[in-house]
């Protein structure tokens, strides 16, 4: 492999690198806007401009590629500094300057790189600012926001759209000082990528319907975790302040969503706003009386299994999971089942319409709205034989034909806020129900339990391709909600003593001892990109390219 | 441009101009690279600009985002996006022109058609814009009407070039 | 001087050599026979031997572009004939066109056979009408006469040639704008490398030659390189040359005459000064390049001639500038002109055109201020080398002269608060 020196620093890199990435490689950041690894190599934003050894001109670094060995670059030099500080100058002269009112402020490129490359006074005295007038805040969809004024022209939206989305929804438009972006009327930004200009944008030219003047950027705290949107389980970012979630963004991972997400995945945390909390466990204290009542997650656990014990001689126990359920809080449900021999857990998932996050191998296509029906069905939650499946339970009388019912979790899918289906379970002898929401299903349960929703804990999930992806908390649960590992690990206990004090890393490593499917995996090593499982699925995952072809 | 709305089907090119632009496309190895003479073709079609049925009409024909035919319509001098006159004019400027009177030829046209650049006469018969060099420095002052050039520019020609006009 | 024999335009007020019959006539399409005779290596070094360099504005040596495509391959090769003359001052592809289209359709026909190419693609900028009306035409004639289609005169290569309009953009003259333009894009300009000939039209090898360059091949080929190379300065500015003059002379129009020829001879084919102005200034390349004063009068008109004096030859548009014109408006209009042709997509260009041209008029409008001519030359100085394309370099040229060789004038502008030449009516009838 050809090696480049860059600002007296010697690196290795694969032919047809570009200056930049080479760069990136010795720890030097070349300044850049328009150029982005997915999208086509334009040079246009001027800002990269480095000097090769060699070249009479300065070269744009992203598009110079190290093809033979002894190149010598710098970015250090005097002739580079002043060209960037050029450049900066010619993105500022017309810039708005409006940071003080802007969501980009904060994760700005222009005012990052005027601070690093630029000069603190403007020569552009006498003229006027160009600018836009009617075009400071258009829609250009229902998720994102154009503030043309503050546009560098870089493009980067408009190859997003024709080159990674391909909807060619957005457009480069008029010439020179005067060129703009934007959509063709009638023709809006509205595909599921849609949001990922925003997240491509450098400035805050384009901005997130849903996240706009939400916060300030700077009082956000930031944690890796996956979306759970679909079983597609894109890496993101939490971003949230004490505890409130104010927005997704996709986190880099090229065997999973590249550096993308879908809108409706930007949404699912929603959910954790709008839908009320399950603050405080509940339990019923006789057989009548007018429901559940607030108590201490000691007394409801002994209800539970008070319940279960008694209700176990009577007939069947059955348990139904969710696909919400980390494949450690499926483990240990399932153990719960396991106590009562029962072959009734089944997990059911909504599926919708398929949705697909491109990547380099062509995509992933997520079609179940829940983040991990794989991940809880290795776990042990699969219907065994003579059991009763998720239909049965949800349009069929398989409550009714059970003693007791335990439900985890509350928020399982689109059924369990519709009447008829909790009335169905209801109709368990005994029902219990675990979850974070207080969902109607909660509310009718003999016993109901608070539990930590993802952000609030850590897991395993398994993706649709059979990947298994660690996410880590992101903030700590509300007084009473606990983790279900925790919760489902203090109810075994009261069975078995032994299982006392379990934790996700413990019960995952169990399940890979036991598990061939996650065979050689443990916790403390799981790769950050997730590791693919040891079942023949994945080693081909499924053909995406014509459920690309039907969503875009 | 205008607010997205919901809008009925884009009418198409008519048989003739589809025709027309059938035997072009054949010359390039992509249906992209009869875009431009497409754009001619419809603006021929929608009487010398280019509305927006006009370009949704093209980038159905091509199979193409309307948004990227909405850029290349925008990229190019002789595309118009608003409505011109029966016939349009365009005055040089550029240099050679500038200094043999180019100035004074477009402030005549004011006064002769009684419109501002880029604005149609109310008889709609006329516009006028300035323009880059037209190739044409050594006849300066010069204009080009529709599609023929009118060099060596004096006054009273100017008139007469605009009075002729139907 | 004695007088030069034109070969370009030769046919120049002769209409019979707008058919295809009366061309053939005065010996048209005898380099293409010839050169179909020819293996296509002894063509192109031919052609670098005439020292043929490009007419269009860079100069670079025709066959050494033509040896660049490679030889074989699976792909397509292309010639697209740049015929988008806009370079402000420039008019001479133009009468090419209109006199004498076959001598052009025979240039590019044997470029095509030298290169290996089947398809040649003729880029007319769109305000042409009359040229591509004119080219159509003889291109029409061309096959039916067996000159292009399935077998050219006779033989077994196979050639399509189309004219291609363009629609009003001066950067599409730009190679590689072109190419996008070719393509059904915005004509914005490349990133280089990869150059047309390796990856050019549709991704495949591309040579791209202006209009008068293609001209002159017929006749390197009918009457050798070594008479090719006995016109011009010396053996690097070699062949006969149009130049296209405008501006303050008595009979603008375009001239052809050796390369190298010394200014102030050229003014002189062109009459002299207008109204027995004085020289102040002249453009001697289009409006990319460097304005010259009086003090350059002696100036031969070759490539490396004008670039030792700071300026370049481009596309040999002069525009010659009498005394009382003002240096500043003249170059604010050049100024207002490579904004209006930014294609907008790099920084440096897009910023720095307008810049330039807001303050240029203000400086011609009276609001200038003593600091504004070394403005200038610091954005020409950020623009220059760093644009995308030549588009910022060429901008850059008119103005950077303007503050070098003129600073008394942009000094007068700010001291008097406005433009101190008077405006002259040249607009008027005859008396």
């Amino acid at each position: 492999m050809p090696k480049v020196t860059i600002n007296d620093r010697t690196v290795e890199v694969e032919p047809g690198t570009n200056l930049v990435q080479a760069a990136l490689k010795t720890g030097i950041q070349i300044p850049h806007y328009c150029y982005h690894p997915r999208l086509s190599i334009v040079g246009q934003c001027r800002m990269c401009l480095v000097k090769v050894e060699g070249m009479p001109k300065l070269q744009a670094g992203c598009s110079t590629l190290v093809m033979k060995d002894g190149m010598v670059v710098r970015s250090d030099v005097p002739e580079v500094r002043e060209a960037q500080a050029g450049m900066m100058e010619f993105l500022l002269i017309n810039h708005p300057l409006d940071c003080p009112i802007c969501d980009q402020a904060g994760e700005c490129g222009l005012q990052d790189y005027a601070f690093k490359h630029g000069v603190a006074y403007s020569r552009f005295q006498f003229e006027d600012k160009r600018t836009y007038p009617g075009r400071e805040r258009i829609p250009l969809g229902p998720n994102v926001v154009l503030n043309m004024n503050r546009c560098i022209q870089c493009t980067r939206c408009v190859r997003f759209t024709q080159e990674v989305s391909k909807t060619g929804a957005l457009g480069f438009f008029n010439r020179g000082a005067r060129t703009e972006i934007g959509t063709f009327p009638g023709k809006p930004l509205d595909d599921d990528l849609a949001t990922c200009v925003v997240d491509i944008c450098p400035v805050g030219a384009l901005t997130s319907t849903r996240f706009r003047f939400a916060e300030r950027v700077f009082y956000l705290d930031k944690k890796p975790s996956l979306c759970t949107g679909c079983e597609v389980g894109c890496n993101v970012t939490i971003e949230h302040r004490r505890g409130h979630i104010k927005r997704y963004k996709p986190r880099f991972n090229p065997d999973v969503n590249d550096y993308w997400m879908c809108d409706y995945g930007r949404s699912t945390f929603e959910r954790y706003q709008r839908l009320p909390r399950l603050a405080a466990p509940r339990a019923r204290s006789g057989h009548e009386g007018n429901g559940a009542q607030p108590t201490g997650w000691r007394e409801a656990l002994d209800a539970l299994a008070r319940g279960l014990r008694q209700r176990s001689g009577e007939g069947a126990v059955a348990v139904l999971g969710s696909g919400f359920l980390t494949n450690e809080e499926a483990y240990l449900f399932a153990a719960l089942a396991d106590l009562f021999a029962t072959p009734h857990r089944a997990v059911p998932v909504d599926v919708g319409r398929p949705r697909t996050i491109p990547n380099l191998k062509g995509g992933i296509t997520g079609r179940e709205y829940a983040p991990n029906r794989r991940g809880a069905e290795l776990a042990g939650l699969a219907t065994g034989e003579g059991g009763l499946g998720a239909e049965d339970f949800l349009a069929g009388d398989g409550a009714a034909r059970c003693a007791a019912l335990v439900v985890c979790d509350s928020d399982f899918g689109e059924a369990a806020h519709r009447p008829e289906v909790v009335e169905r379970l209801r109709r368990a002898p005994f029902l219990a129900v675990f979850g974070w929401a207080d969902t109607p299903l909660a509310r009718a349960a003999d016993v109901a339990l608070p539990l930590a929703h993802h952000a609030e804990k850590e897991g395993t999930f398994v993706n649709v391709e059979w990947r298994v992806q660690r996410f880590d908390r992101a903030f700590p649960p509300p007084a009473q909600a606990r983790p279900g590992v925790e919760a489902l690990s203090d109810l075994l206990a009261r069975f078995d003593a032994r299982w006392a004090g379990q934790d996700a890393a413990r019960v995952f490593d169990r399940l890979a001892r036991e598990n061939p499917a996650f065979a050689a995996l443990s916790w403390a090593e799981l790769p950050a990109t997730g590791a693919p499982l040891n079942v023949p699925e994945a080693a081909a995952p499924p053909v995406v390219g014509a459920a690309a072809e039907e969503t875009f | 441009m205008s607010e997205p709305q919901a809008r009925p089907a884009p009418p198409r090119l008519s048989a003739a101009a589809r025709a027309e632009l059938d035997a072009i496309r054949r010359r390039f190895p992509t249906t992209e690279a009869a875009l431009i003479p497409a754009l001619h073709i419809a603006q021929r079609e929608w009487g010398g600009w280019l509305p927006e049925e006009a370009i949704e009409a093209v980038a159905v024909e091509l199979e193409l985002p309307a948004a990227t035919v909405y850029g290349v319509v925008s990229f190019y001098d002789l595309f118009h996006q608003r409505p011109v006159g029966r016939h349009r004019i365009r005055v040089c400027t550029n240099l050679s022109c500038q200094l043999r009177g180019a100035d004074e030829v477009l402030e005549l046209l004011r006064q002769e058609l009684g419109v501002g650049e880029d604005e149609v006469t109310p008889d709609g018969r006329c516009s006028y814009v300035h323009f880059e060099c037209l190739g044409s420095c050594d006849t300066a002052p010069m204009m080009m009407v529709d599609d023929q050039y009118h060099e060596n520019l004096t006054p009273l020609r100017v008139r007469r070039i605009v009075k002729d006009l139907a | 001087m004695a007088a030069f024999e034109p070969v370009l335009t030769r046919n120049v007020g002769h209409p019979e050599a707008l058919t295809l019959q009366g061309y053939k006539r005065g010996g048209g399409y005898e380099g293409l026979r010839q050169a179909l005779a020819m293996q296509a290596d002894e063509i192109i070094e031919a052609v670098k031997a005439s020292g043929l360099r490009g007419r269009g504005g860079a100069g670079f040596s025709a066959g050494l572009k033509w040896s660049f495509i490679p030889k074989g391959g699976d792909k397509p090769k292309y010639l697209v004939c740049n015929a988008d003359e806009s370079e402000p001052g420039t008019f001479k592809d133009r009468l090419l066109m209109e006199h004498d289209p076959h001598q052009l359709i025979e240039g590019c026909a044997i470029c095509c056979w030298a290169v290996g190419a089947a398809t040649c693609y003729i880029y007319i900028r769109g305000e042409y009408t009359k040229a591509a009306e004119i080219l159509e035409r003889a291109l029409e004639e061309a096959y039916r006469g067996g000159i292009l289609g399935g077998s050219v005169l006779g033989s077994k290569f196979k050639l399509d040639m189309w004219v291609h309009r363009g629609a009003g953009a001066y950067i599409c003259g730009e190679e590689t704008g072109m190419l996008e333009s070719l393509e059904g894009k915005r004509g914005q300009p490349r990133v280089k490398p990869p150059f047309p000939a390796l990856v050019g039209a549709f991704g495949a090898p591309t040579v791209i030659n202006n209009v008068e360059t293609l001209c002159n091949v017929p006749h390197i080929v009918t009457r050798g390189a070594d008479w090719f190379k006995s016109i011009g300065t010396n053996e690097k500015n070699t062949g006969p040359k149009l130049y296209a003059v405008s501006g303050h002379v008595e009979r603008p129009g375009t001239y052809e005459l050796p390369i190298g020829i010394p200014f102030r001879e050229l003014l002189d084919v062109a009459g002299g000064m207008h109204r027995g102005g004085r020289l102040k200034a002249y453009i001697p390349g289009g409006a990319s390049a460097p304005i010259l004063t009086a003090e350059h009068i002696d100036l031969p008109m070759d490539f490396d001639s004008l670039a030792k004096a700071g300026s370049m030859l481009g596309s040999a548009a002069v525009i010659v500038l009498d005394d009382e014109t003002c240096m500043v408006r003249s170059v604010a209009r050049l100024a207002k002109f490579f904004n209006h042709e930014s294609c907008g997509q790099c920084t440096p260009c897009r910023e720095g055109t307008n810049w330039m041209e807001l303050l240029l008029d203000r400086l011609e409008h009276g609001d200038g201020r003593e600091q504004d001519a070394a403005l200038l030359l610091s954005i020409c100085k950020n623009v220059a080398g760093n644009s995308l394309c030549a588009l910022g370099d060429a901008a850059v040229g008119p103005v950077k002269s303007l503050v070098e060789r003129f600073p008394d004038e942009i000094e007068q502008h700010v001291r008097d608060r406005g433009c101190p030449f008077p405006r002259r009516r040249w607009f008027q009838d005859a008396a």
